[in-house]
């Protein structure tokens, strides 16, 4: 693009276009309190642009960290978790699930209240079961078997089958 | 700091209050709004005073913009009482004082109206012009030059319009 100087000889002082280039000779006195009012309303504007920015970041922030919070909270409910069987006695597990369900608990009903009520009763389930199926073998003997699954099999399935179930029904 | 902003802000409308409102004046014959849009400039450079690197030029362009809108304003409320007024008793509003400035803020496209407003009325030189656009100089004088080239031709034909 040729570029072209602003005050050549095209700009000649009998153009009409002189005229309209001509910076304007007239002048406007501000009336008394003008300049006053005219910054008066302008940090008033100033303020409101700053409110509602704050206003607009306060809500982006909320938008954001409430869903944050919701899904934290609904994290801490599932601690319950645990109360599934543990990983180091999952290969025991499957054969002996239909032994244990009938005599851990008598009424379903009841374990469902107390599951849902609090965490104290659980302890009276998974001893019952281990009473009813073998009498010999205390409840610490059955933990020190669970640890070691492979020495001693069938006191694992037992030991580690009555708590599972137990909790499988509670579920 | 506070104090030194205030004196800087008195001193700016002292020195281009009077001509930014008599510039107004010439484009809407009108006091009073001349000196509504007048006080808006100052107010919207002043809502916003540390983003506005040159206030002489953002005074003048906000002036432009706003007159425009005034006429906008005018040119729609002319047409609502024709609509209701059946008779043709309406006279034409009478023509401005100077129509010459009226026809550059209004023929002009915004990206050559702007360098002219700066250059012409604001008195700024074209360095500043194109610090404040964000053009080159080079391509600041070829849209001065577009410029007077089509304020060139309209007044032609303005003028073989009244002859």
């Amino acid at each position: 693009m040729i570029t072209h100087s602003d005050d050549g000889p095209e700009y000649d002082p009998d153009d009409p276009l002189t005229v309209i280039m001509r910076p304007p000779a007239e002048y406007l006195g501000a009336p008394p309190g003008r300049y006053e009012a005219i910054r008066r309303g302008a940090s008033r504007r100033r303020m409101l642009r700053a409110a509602a920015g704050a206003a607009v970041t306060c809500g982006v922030a909320a938008l954001i960290v409430l869903p944050l919070r919701l899904t934290a909270s609904e994290g801490h409910g599932s601690p319950t978790v645990p109360l599934a069987p543990p990983p180091a006695s999952s290969p025991s597990t499957p054969p002996h699930r239909p032994a244990t369900p009938e005599p851990s608990s008598p009424d379903p009903s009841q374990d469902r209240r107390t599951a849902e009520t609090g965490a104290a009763p659980t302890t009276t389930p998974t001893r019952r079961p281990a009473a009813n199926d073998r009498p010999s073998p205390s409840a610490s003997a059955a933990e020190t078997v669970t640890r070691v699954p492979s020495m001693q099999p069938s006191a694992a399935r037992t030991g580690t089958a009555s708590t599972p179930s137990a909790a499988d029904r509670r579920r | 700091m506070n104090r030194s902003r205030e004196k800087a802000a008195s001193e700016l409308f002292a020195a281009l209050y009077p001509r930014l409102a008599g510039w107004v004046r010439r484009l809407v014959d009108d006091d009073e709004t001349a000196h509504e849009i007048a006080s808006e400039a100052f107010t919207r450079l002043w809502a916003r005073w540390t983003a506005v690197a040159e206030p002489r030029g953002f005074l003048y362009v906000t002036a432009a913009n706003l007159v425009r809108d005034h006429w906008r304003k005018l040119e729609r409320e002319r047409r609502a009482v024709r609509r209701a007024t059946t008779e043709a008793a309406v006279t034409p509003p009478p023509e401005q004082a100077d129509p010459s400035v009226r026809l550059l803020v209004q023929s002009l496209p915004e990206r050559l109206r702007v360098p002219i407003l700066l250059h012409y009325y604001a008195d700024m030189p074209i360095r500043e012009v194109s610090v404040l656009t964000g053009r080159k100089e080079g391509t600041v004088k070829a849209d001065l030059h577009t410029a007077r080239e089509l304020l060139r031709a309209h007044l032609r034909r303005s003028l073989d319009h009244t002859l």
